[in-house]
């Protein structure tokens, strides 16, 4: 029996839809405290005394600490390739001064949620208001938000590949657009959290954490505390959402470890809602300038941007990912000879950035895909022609762009044929015609993506017992994915045993072997490849004694194998149409239907890959319809609740038909790619150009997302 | 996002949550549903000193058509609207408005007369109630009165009731005969609150029609429901609904555009 490629249920869904996961507010320990923080009012202010006296004199409150109190590092800063990054990383608690609302400035320790928020409330914080830094393209002559980081400038990169200068003196044709992409905030249903329990004895500090994986709150919370990777155990329980919001620690968690040490009792801290829209990593927040030289059959000869990232007041470790994985990009699907692509990351009074689901991608496929339409319409091309007619051949695998980065493997071609059948765009153009005739406005757009996705390493232990039921330890870490399924059949085929016979073990540092975590839609290439490089192992011994693997666990009372797998970038890629049609009496925005194709390589699970598939679309529609995380001129989030930041409900969705292209990576076993973000990356760009399209007769080149409906009607007036 | 401290009560008779309300020196507020009060408890925009819970008053947990009106009780939920056969046959505008109200475990749980007394302006059953001519009746230690919708709604969030007084019941007059009705409403998603919306009822020549999010109170537009009576145009009556708006905001013209496009859409909708 094969289990690699079935629908398989996934099996953790009865503990879920039962009520019965263990999430980070549900675990009780004895003596628990609880933690409430004092935030900032102000964007950017000096921070003066901190006075705790009247909140300390309630009765129950335990403690209250400012950043003073605390012997702690702040947050590390994570690097890029090839890029300079400044020394900006989070303060646990605010020092000297805050640099977004909702900064956290004091943390307050008391018996209960209720009273430490009442405590809060009365310590009195000296602020200094200051200028805040709001526009990343202005920001460089704006007031320093780091008095040690010049022109506000938190990461540089560039690169200039072939000669891009004679390439645009030469062309036939240029265009050039200015974009701008706002922020998101990622919205978990289970916002962050922390319990941190100190035991002195041992001087083993444990952190159960609502994160994507342990290995990163171990590392980032050992560099701020000074900690001993021994002398820390880091647990991730059930998680309910992360969309990459959960993969660099809060400066709340490394507060609340702190303080447990420092204190000796145990504390938690569970994030609400309000605090998750201030204080957690937000998403996206770019502005750019892009240029496309081209020749008069429609080929690409150069491309041309500036990008100027919205960053924040401090590097998170993934802050400078996403900007520099949306440059490494913009080549997209497209084979382009000549690049000359810049990136300023810059500092802003306002709550941080980090990866949220495509992190960097979305922009990438936003910017190339939204100017190959405007370049099809300056040519009077088909737009889904002068795709053809640039893209990286099959035979041309592994491509290096000019950029930098090695395609390991794609079909685009494919992928788009498939995307123009399945979307039925030629009789949506004819549907078009009649609409336009009628007064209706129709549009019908494609959006191609080239998704970075997995790479560094991942580890597996596996053991198969003399019952022959199997135990897999694996780094990698679940928070919807469906490692529990997914892992099991992988190792039931490996292993040639049923997968209900296999048990997978993960989140608690101090039980399963190191790891990186679960980010990049990595973990079936990562992790799942680390566990078939185990399995093989024993598939190897066992036929080595001329028996199954169960009759070799069996004849020696357990065997054991443990496997490190090391690869680099594997690159998923795909196709979307959408369809869209405008209200012309108000301007609302209905998107009809979108069609999904995706080449993820090998697929594990095809019902599984549907829901990332469909959860992931849903997300990039939202970007597209409603949602935005919008600052005021005082730099004040001005959508901090869900009754001013919407989701998407099941009423706003459209029909979203999904097909997948397997062309297998040629880096891992398995043959995997990534499934977790091409919704997310390609229907921002499909749903953009099918809006242009639809608004083309009107005169109208771009539109900058969301669509709202009060820009839509102003550009139909 | 825990409320900040409160006294709290869970009377059992109507007489004792009005002799609650008439405590001097306290700020009191009633709890039915909780679907806008625990937000606000929990942002701490509201810090009354005591609530007084109406759910245990059981002779204010009734929906019941009376004659040829339709009573609404305090404790009455939008679920019962929504699920009421009654409701549906006899006052179908409601049946229509009560879907636009939140999300199911909203209704389930919030109550007609909150709804009404918290008084927002996006709120959907303060309109279709202004566009039913329904009467609202307030009981307080002192007496008793009768409100129609705009002797009811002062302002934003504001109502002519007095601290001491209770919404215990609203009086719904079946509408004319031969009518029909439509309620249409825009938000950015399905239960979000309203950008704008309308609920007509129409007869022939005449017409009953009231805005949502159209200023500060559920809005009766009288003046489109004259211009329906003197010329029979319904764009012509949307254009008079919106013409003295008060609208303001970077929005403001396409509030206006929306609001006059839904009062047509409702207007052509209730007389189809």
């Amino acid at each position: 029996m094969t289990w690699v490629g079935r629908p398989v249920p996934r099996r953790e869904d009865a503990r879920f839809l039962r009520g019965e996961a263990t999430y980070l507010d549900d675990l009780e320990l004895p003596g628990l405290l609880e933690a409430a923080f004092v935030r900032s009012p102000f964007a950017h202010a000096r921070l003066g005394a901190v006075d705790a006296g009247a909140a300390l004199a309630l009765p129950g409150v335990v403690a209250v600490l400012a950043g003073s109190d605390l012997d702690v590092l702040p947050l590390p800063v994570g690097g890029v390739e090839g890029g300079v990054v400044a020394d900006a990383g989070h303060p646990v608690l605010a020092r000297g001064k805050v640099r977004y609302a909702g900064e956290a400035v004091a943390l307050v320790v008391a018996g209960s949620r209720a009273l430490a928020e009442d405590a809060a409330e009365l310590v009195e914080v000296d602020y200094e208001p200051l200028e805040p830094v709001l526009d990343p393209r202005a920001a460089s002559a704006g007031p320093l938000v780091h008095d040690h980081v010049a022109e506000n400038a938190l990461v540089r990169w560039s690169r200039v590949h072939g000669d891009p200068e004679a390439a645009f003196a030469a062309a036939h044709a240029a265009v050039a657009q200015s974009f701008h992409i706002p922020r998101l905030v990622a919205a978990p249903i289970e916002p962050r959290g922390a319990i941190a329990r100190h035991e002195p004895e041992v001087d083993i500090l444990t952190v159960w954490c609502s994160a994507q994986d342990p290995h990163r709150p171990l590392a980032q919370l050992g560099h701020a505390l000074g900690r001993d990777r021994d002398r820390l155990r880091v647990v991730v329980p059930d998680v309910g959402g992360a969309f990459g919001s959960k993969g660099a620690v809060g400066p709340e968690v490394a507060a609340v470890a702190a303080a447990a040490v420092e204190l000796g009792v145990p504390i938690r801290w569970t994030e609400d809602r309000t605090e998750n829209f201030l204080a957690a990593y937000q998403g996206r927040g770019l502005d750019a300038d892009v240029e496309l030289a081209l020749a008069s059959d429609g080929r690409i000869l150069a491309l041309r941007a500036a990008l100027y990232a919205d960053l924040g007041g401090y590097l998170y470790a993934t802050t400078a990912v996403a900007p520099h994985t949306t440059a490494m990009l913009l080549c997209g699907t497209y084979r382009i000879p000549a690049v000359d692509v810049e990136v300023v990351g810059v500092a802003t009074t306002k709550v941080p950035t980090g990866p949220y689901r495509g992190a960097g991608r979305p922009e990438a496929a936003f910017l190339i895909e939204r100017m190959v339409d405007i370049a099809a319409g300056e040519l009077g091309l088909d737009p889904a022609e002068l795709r053809r007619r640039n893209f990286v051949p099959p035979d041309a695998f592994p491509y290096q762009t000019p950029l930098g980065w090695t395609y390991d493997s794609g079909s685009f071609e494919r992928c788009l044929d498939a995307a123009v059948e399945l979307g039925e765009v030629e009789r949506r153009r004819v549907e078009q015609a009649w609409a336009r005739a009628e007064g209706r406005v129709l549009g019908v757009g494609v959006g191609m993506y080239v998704e970075r996705a997995a790479g560094l390493w991942e580890s597996a232990d596996l053991r198969v017992e003399a019952d022959g039921r199997a135990v897999v330890r694996t780094g990698s870490s679940p928070h919807g994915q469906g490692h529990e399924t997914t892992f099991a059949q992988i190792a039931a085929d490996e292993l040639g045993v049923d997968p209900e016979a296999v048990e997978i073990v993960w989140g608690d540092s101090g039980e399963v072997p190191p790891g990186i975590g679960t980010f990049a839609s990595r973990s079936v290439a990562m992790g799942g490849s680390a566990l078939v490089v185990a399995a093989r192992e024993l598939a190897a011994r066992a036929t080595q004694a001329g028996l199954s693997v169960a009759e070799l666990a069996a004849a020696e009372g357990g065997v054991e194998a443990s496997a490190r797998f090391e690869s680099g970038l594997v690159f998923a890629s795909g196709a979307y149409v959408a369809v869209v049609e405008i209200d012309r009496p108000t301007g609302r925005l209905r998107v009809l239907s979108v069609a999904a194709v995706d080449d993820s390589g090998r697929i594990v699970n095809p019902l599984l890959a549907e829901g990332q598939v469909l959860g992931a679309t849903v997300q990039g529609l939202g970007q597209c319809l409603v949602e935005e995380a919008v600052h005021d001129e005082e730099g004040q989030l001005r959508t901090a609740s869900f009754a001013d930041y919407s989701l998407l409900t099941a009423a706003e969705l459209p029909a979203i038909e999904g097909r997948f292209v397997e062309t297998p990576s040629p880096l891992n076993p398995l043959g995997a790619k990534g499934i977790g973000e091409g919704g997310a990356i390609a229907t921002p760009a499909a749903v953009a150009n099918a809006v242009a399209d639809a608004l083309a007769p009107f005169g109208v080149r771009h539109v900058d997302p969301p669509f709202t409906e009060a820009k839509l009607w102003r550009l139909l007036r | 996002m825990k409320p900040a401290a409160f006294a709290y009560d869970d009377p059992r008779e109507l007489g004792h949550v009005l002799d609650l309300l008439a405590r001097e020196g306290e700020d009191v507020k009633v709890l039915a549903g909780g679907q806008s009060l625990v937000p606000l408890l929990n942002f701490r925009l509201a810090r009354p000193d005591r609530l007084v819970d109406l759910n245990r008053v059981e002779e204010l947990a009734y929906l019941r058509r009376d004659g040829d009106v339709l009573r609404i009780g305090a404790l009455a939920r939008h679920a019962d609207l929504e699920r009421s056969e009654e409701v549906a046959a006899g006052w179908p505008l409601l049946a229509a408005a009560v879907r636009f109200v939140g999300h199911v475990q909203i209704r389930a749980r919030g109550t007609v007369c909150g709804s009404v007394a918290h008084a927002d302006p996006a709120a959907e059953l303060p309109v279709a109630l202004a566009a039913l001519d329904a009467r609202f009746h307030v009981r307080s230690a002192r007496g008793s009165r009768t409100l129609g919708a705009e002797e009811l709604f002062l302002g934003f969030l504001t109502t002519t009731l007095e601290p001491d007084e209770l919404l215990v019941e609203i009086e719904v007059p079946a509408p004319p005969a031969g009518s029909g009705s439509a309620f249409v409403e825009h938000a950015r998603t399905h239960g979000d609150f309203a950008l704008g919306g309308a609920a007509a009822v129409v007869a022939g020549r005449e017409a009953r029609l009231a805005l949502l999010a159209a200023g500060p109170v559920p809005l009766r537009a009288r003046e489109a429901e004259e211009v329906v009576a003197t010329r029979g145009s319904f764009p012509e009556a949307a254009d008079a609904a919106v013409a003295a708006l008060e609208l303001t905001g970077p929005d403001a013209d396409w509030r206006r555009a929306l609001l006059r496009e839904l009062a047509l859409r409702a207007l052509e909708r209730a007389a189809a």
